[in-house]
């Protein structure tokens, strides 16, 4: 049996849709109910929802032999995986955004909100500038419109949100995807299952 | 009654004495001072200190080889073997660990045959630990990255991309033609070594050839390459199926030894053996 680790939410029902595009169905995954484990007999697969930021996690540790996750969550928890293959989906940006009046002070320490502090702090650490990170879980729009941050660090996917709020763009740090990643160990082991899911799954992406 | 992995650590010192290494033993302790100069050979920076009753700061050792390349001599040839524990933050952990290691190093003036030798050993180690379950150790070459990124702005970010066997991001970082091409290659020797040939000049795994015993186990794999303030030479890591992650890890690292003063034309090969690891496997 090969465990597939995907994660719940919309970009999870886009990744199952496209398995079940790919040949690889699991009935009764994108209905509205509470199971979280269903298995595709003809193949000997068996795939669960988690947490779109615990995909990593259960692929790190052998639990899940393969995942998708976005890499916005794997540029975050750095996770020792192979990842594969980009699945040319859910593609939205890792992004710097402030108020349309914010004006950058390089004197003072910029405050920072987000929900992705590792990816914040690396990326100011390239830029050698000293940040203060206030870690959030949403919403994170409202930080610079209460003043709680000068700026946050979120992904972006139209801008709608951040317009509705009078918040722009004022860099892109990375651009994110679905990303198909495999415990290094089961990947080794079970190369070719691993490989043909891989190959049908990019050549229906 | 023996645990697995303390059974698992007798049977490997049977192998290493077998091959001529001999038992090193060595106190749990060094002054700090001893790896502070030497933190960017360690993946983990952490090291978990005390003051002896003297005064002196001293540290729980968070590695056995540094201690072992000390106490060489600048002999012809040494090999050693250990089991002992070090004491490192593991990645993603929030504590210190104390972790089982065994392990063998080569110090000296290293020929093939010696490579060969200890490839043979993380093979067999490897053969012991898996029992009927299958095992493979990947090899690669960490000098040929080496020269390939001499100079490149992105080496950070292709080293990463290369261990993640990620060819969309290293063709996102434009990686060197010859280096893509190396991170495809994942075959065993008598299939992998005629390839790489097309592609560069690597004598460190030009000594695979003729290992045929061992090709069922072999793989050359360059995502195996790490840490290149290390490892210059061969690099090595080795899986077990059912163990998610690699019990053996090891490879040449020869920068290392000339920093801490042995001569300029000796050469250290060695790999440690995660013994913790080996009851993650057992259910």
């Amino acid at each position: 049996m090969l465990n597939i680790a995907l994660p719940k939410g919309r970009l999870g029902e886009k990744v199952c849709r496209l398995f079940a595009k790919s040949g690889y169905e699991f009935p009764g995954m994108l209905d509205n109910n509470r199971k979280l484990v269903f298995v595709n007999e003809e193949f000997n697969l068996r795939c669960f929802w988690v947490k779109p930021f615990d995909v990593p996690v259960y692929v790190e540790r052998g639990t899940a032999d393969i995942g998708v996750a976005g890499k916005d969550i794997l540029l975050e928890r750095n996770p020792d995986v192979y990842e594969l293959s980009d699945l040319k989906t859910g593609y939205c940006k890792m992004s710097v955004a402030a108020r349309e009046d914010f004006k950058d002070d390089s004197q003072k320490i910029l405050r920072v909100a987000t929900e992705f502090p590792n990816i914040a702090k690396n990326y100011y650490a390239g830029h050698g500038r000293d940040i203060d990170i206030i870690t959030l879980r949403g919403s994170l729009e409202l930080a610079p419109v209460l003043g709680l941050s000068d700026v946050i660090v979120d992904i972006v996917e139209t801008g709608t949100t951040l317009r509705e709020n009078n918040l722009h763009v004022l860099s892109v740090i990375a651009e994110l995807s679905a990303r198909l990643i495999a415990n290094k160990s089961a990947y080794k082991f079970r190369k070719e299952i691993i490989s043909e899911i891989m190959r049908r799954l990019e050549s229906n992406s | 009654m023996l645990r697995p992995e303390e059974k698992a650590a007798l049977s490997l010192r049977e192998i290493y004495e077998s091959h001529g290494y001999s038992f090193y033993r060595m106190s749990r302790f060094e002054e700090y001072d001893f790896y502070a100069d030497k933190k960017d050979f360690f993946a983990s920076k952490a090291i978990l200190t005390f003051t002896d009753i003297n005064g002196k700061l001293m540290a729980l050792r968070p590695d056995v080889t540094l201690s072992i390349i000390k106490h060489a001599k600048n002999d012809s040839l040494q090999k050693f073997y250990y089991d002992e524990k070090v004491y490192r933050v593991p990645k993603n952990a929030d504590s210190f660990h104390e972790i089982s290691q065994a392990g063998v190093e080569c110090i000296g003036s290293l020929r093939d045959e010696d490579v060969r030798d200890v490839i043979e050993l993380a093979v067999m180690s490897l053969r012991l630990i898996a029992g009927t379950r299958r095992c493979i150790l990947d090899i690669a070459d960490a000098g040929v990255i080496t020269n390939l990124l001499k100079g490149n702005e992105k080496r950070d970010e292709i080293l990463k991309c290369l261990a993640e066997k990620n060819i969309h991001g290293l063709k996102r970082f434009n990686a060197p033609e010859n280096l893509i091409l190396l991170a495809e290659i994942q075959d065993s020797p008598d299939k992998a070594l005629n390839v790489l040939e097309g592609i560069t000049d690597s004598h460190c795994l030009g000594v695979l050839e003729g290992m045929n015993e061992y090709y069922d186990e072999l793989r050359i794999d360059f995502s195996a390459v790490n840490n290149l303030n290390y490892y210059n030479g061969i690099v090595f890591k080795g899986f077990i199926e059912g163990i998610p992650e690699s019990i053996i890890s090891g490879g040449e690292y020869d920068n290392l030894i000339h920093m801490m003063g042995k001569d300029s034309n000796s050469r250290a090969l060695g790999f440690a053996v995660y013994l913790d690891l080996i009851e993650r496997g057992s259910d």
